[in-house]
């Protein structure tokens, strides 16, 4: 066990420190934020995130066929380390990065990878995530958007619900029955399927924070190229395990630790400036606690990830651990958002737009968005059968 | 960066964990509750010393193995999962401090006997309202007050006492033979019967600077000492709260109710799970606290704090609920389950609890921020 960084990591956290500071916005985080507008703000999370690639910063433990650096995990923790110091943006192509390409990785064919990782890395194309319907939720194996073999195409039928980027997506991974007679987990496969393709009709769906990133998607005669199949016709409930192994594993929730530990730093300026009693909230012995509580809850989060790294690192598989992560993560992001509402007390009811709030309405959309935390990526039951009947080896 | 340990470290985990299932057991440790004599197992003392547990620590010039706090992490985790009595844990707190703070004298004096398990160290430095001030006389000081909640005071050989001199305001430990005159000792009652403290009063004990751990005050000794201890009850909460894990998924999958095993009904398996989550994560605060103790990182404070707070809240949680789980039997003496949740419940209060502990955090953390 060492936490010391080698000196050649040393440099790279230089390195990187020194490229992102250079590439911000002059003042970001303390006088220039992400644009209120939302589509403005994926917009610049898309031009960052390009930035990042053509800055030699995308893909670092990638390997270099693929477009990738050729670096370690390590390095990759080292620069979302320093992208959470300097409060940089999130990305619009996370499910590319960190859900497609893993699962074109194992299971994809040579072909497949060549031709989709790279234009990942880039954000040519950004991805979106088609496994959710109406009605197959938890119960994924549930779903019927079918797709029949007509020639050398798929032509599929159907519906998928809570896409999230779809309206931004090129590529959409998708769930879809191939043998509607044979058992439901055995007459699935995995699709790659265009955006851009006739019979596809995308409309955003208004969330609870009042933004729009999911998405009904609905599918009429769509034509799929045959070569756009992952792995094997009615092999597809393997390979979504993957992914969703992906979803809820260490490298996303590293990304997302950015975020959280921006915005507790955020947090902490806001907890001396806010007053109660007639003194700063930060003097608040109650405040203190749960504010003390979070600090610790975010910094577990990153060690939590560097732990499972380090498994990744030796050979070890992730697993069903990946589930501890996502568990982890989505309750402890639910409290650091209560905590960050009842550190603005009393003026947690102004919200973004008001000129009177504390943060820009930061903590409010962020409580907001953090609701879903527990519900998207599987739920934080289906997360806890997982972890009882196959870590602990319960009965189900 | 490394997260792991050593293929070395995981054999010494293995070699004290199948040790203790063939030499130890819990009817051994219950004989400790009815015990009148001291309740000092020497079997056990001088097996665990036989495998090098007190040694590990000790530098190896001075016959010890030459190791940090981190190949400490796992054997304290299997200290804790077998309830090893006292005073092992608390001679290893002393002997990082000697390791660390001791005069050439002091190290070549104690740190031998310890690595060959001769000697026992206890750290006595539990805040209570009479603390031992030290008043300076001729050539030395005459120490007067008294520390409760001593560890084995009574089967040690040295304590390691702190204490506050008077004249300059200053911390500092002092070693001080609990069998020397003007010292008493008066055994008190516990939360844990398989435990044994004692209330340590001092009544002008005259001592010099050849007893003073470094040779004269260091509030950072007696800092260094609070957070040894606080990583040591960190790293054992874990290994109670893993065996009590253990022990709730055993019965879950083994009592049956309404036709099926109890750990078929989610209300059950879900708790499990959350135990499983808080678990792991106490442990990778406890061992990222251990390396930190062990390389005196900058972060050292806030690490420590982190694992104290941490674990002892998830080890709260996972003892309360492998109770709950076990319905009515697990509010029996005769099952073990109260041993180790008053083991553990003993922890969480010693060496700072959580709310200390999440204080003095934040202290750190913008202290840290105010400084950048
Ligand atoms: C913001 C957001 C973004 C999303 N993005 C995407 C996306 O990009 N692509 C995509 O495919 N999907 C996406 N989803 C969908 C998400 O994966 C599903 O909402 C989720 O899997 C739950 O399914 P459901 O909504 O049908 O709820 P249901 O499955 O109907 O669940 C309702 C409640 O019942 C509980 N429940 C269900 N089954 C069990 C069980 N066996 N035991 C105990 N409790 C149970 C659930 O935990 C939940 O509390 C997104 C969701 C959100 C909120």
């Amino acid at each position: 066990m060492d936490f010391h960084y080698s000196a050649e990591d040393e440099r790279f956290r230089q390195d990187a420190r020194g490229w992102i500071t250079a590439n911000l916005p002059p003042g970001w985080g303390r006088d220039v934020h992400e644009p209120e507008d939302e589509h403005a703000r994926y917009m610049g999370r898309l031009a960052w995130e390009k930035k990042l690639y053509h800055g030699g910063w995308a893909g670092l433990a990638w390997p270099r066929e693929y477009g990738g650096q050729g670096a370690t995990l390590v390095q990759q923790a080292i620069l979302a380390e320093e992208l959470a110091r300097a409060g940089a943006p999130e990305g619009l192509n996370i499910i590319g990065r960190n859900l497609t390409a893993p699962t074109l990785m194992h299971h994809g064919t040579e072909a497949q990878r060549r031709r989709f990782l790279p234009k990942i890395l880039s954000c040519e194309e950004v991805w979106c995530q088609g496994f959710s319907e109406p009605n197959a939720g938890s119960d994924l194996a549930a779903l019927r958007t079918t797709a029949i073999r007509d020639g050398d195409h798929f032509v599929v039928n159907g519906q998928k619900t809570w896409t999230s980027f779809a309206q931004y997506a090129q590529w959409c991974f998708m769930l879809v029955r191939t043998d509607p007679a044979a058992p439901r987990h055995k007459g699935i496969s995995f699709l790659l399927v265009d955006m851009r393709t006739p019979g596809i009709t995308v409309r955003p769906l208004r969330q609870i924070s009042g933004e729009s990133e999911f998405n009904e998607t609905f599918l009429d005669n769509v034509r799929v190229p045959a070569e756009n199949l992952v792995g094997a016709l009615n092999g597809g409930w393997a390979i979504a395990m993957t992914t969703l192994t992906y979803e809820r594993g260490p490298e996303d929730a590293l990304a997302r630790q950015i975020r959280f530990s921006r915005d507790l730093d955020r947090l902490l300026d806001v907890a001396r400036t806010q007053r109660r009693h007639g003194a700063p909230a930060i003097d608040d012995p109650v405040l203190r606690q749960k504010l003390a509580g979070a600090v610790i809850e975010v910094e577990i989060m990153r060690l939590n990830c560097l732990r499972s790294f380090s498994r990744l690192l030796q050979g070890k598989p992730l697993g069903p651990e990946a589930s501890f992560q996502k568990l982890y993560w989505s309750h402890m992001a639910q409290r650091l958002y209560e905590t960050a509402l009842e550190t603005l007390g009393a003026t947690a009811p102004l919200a973004a737009g008001d000129p009177a709030t504390p943060a820009g309405g930061l903590f409010q959309t962020g409580f907001l968005q953090s609701r879903a935390f527990t519900i998207y990526s599987g739920t934080s039951e289906i997360q806890r059968n997982i972890i009882a009947e196959r870590v602990l080896g319960m009965p189900k | 960066m490394n997260f792991d340990f050593s293929a070395e470290q995981i054999m010494v985990q293995d070699s004290v964990r199948s040790y203790l299932a063939d030499a130890w057991s819990m009817a051994r440790l219950r004989r400790l509750i009815e015990d009148d004599g001291d309740g000092f197992d020497a079997a056990l003392w001088d097996g665990l010393a036989a495998l090098g547990l007190p040694a590990i620590l000790v530098p190896e010039a001075l016959g010890g193995l030459g190791l940090g706090f981190v190949d400490l992490a796992l054997v304290l985790e299997e200290c804790g999962r077998a309830l090893v009595p006292g005073p092992l844990v608390e001679t290893m707190i002393a002997t990082d401090a000697i390791v660390r703070f001791g005069t050439e004298a002091q190290r070549l004096a104690l740190l031998p006997g310890i690595a060959a398990g001769r000697l026992r160290v206890v750290p006595a430095i539990v805040e209570s309202g009479d603390a031992p001030l030290a008043t300076p006389l001729a050539g030395g000081w005459s120490l007067s007050g008294h520390r409760m909640l001593v560890p084995w005071a009574a089967q040690a050989d040295k304590l390691l006492v702190a204490v506050r001199f008077a004249a300059d305001a200053a911390a500092g430990l002092v070693i001080v033979d609990p069998q020397q005159a003007g010292v008493s000792l008066r055994a008190e009652t516990l939360f844990d019967p398989t435990a044994r403290a004692f209330d340590v009063s001092f009544d002008r004990v005259v001592f010099g600077a050849a007893e003073v751990l470094g040779g004269g005050p260091s509030a950072a000794a007696v800092e260094r000492i609070g957070d040894a201890g606080a990583v040591a009850a960190a790293a054992q909460m874990c290994g109670i709260a893993a065996r009590m894990l253990d022990l709730a998924v055993a019965y879950a999958c083994q009592r049956v109710q309404f036709g099926r095993p109890i750990g078929a009904f989610q209300a059950i398996k879900h708790r499990c799970a959350d135990m499983l989550v808080q678990l792991e994560s106490g442990r990778t605060a406890a061992y990222f606290a251990t390396w930190a103790l062990a390389s005196a990182a900058p972060e050292a404070v806030r690490a420590v704090s982190m694992a104290k707070a941490y674990c002892g809240d998830a080890s709260r949680f996972i003892c309360n609920e492998t109770i709950q789980i076990h319905g009515g039997v697990g509010f029996a003496w005769e099952l073990d389950l109260h041993l180790y949740l008053r083991r553990a419940k003993t922890l969480e209060y010693s060496y700072g609890d959580a709310t200390a502990h999440r204080e003095r955090l934040l202290g750190a953390v913008l202290a840290g921020r105010e400084a950048a």
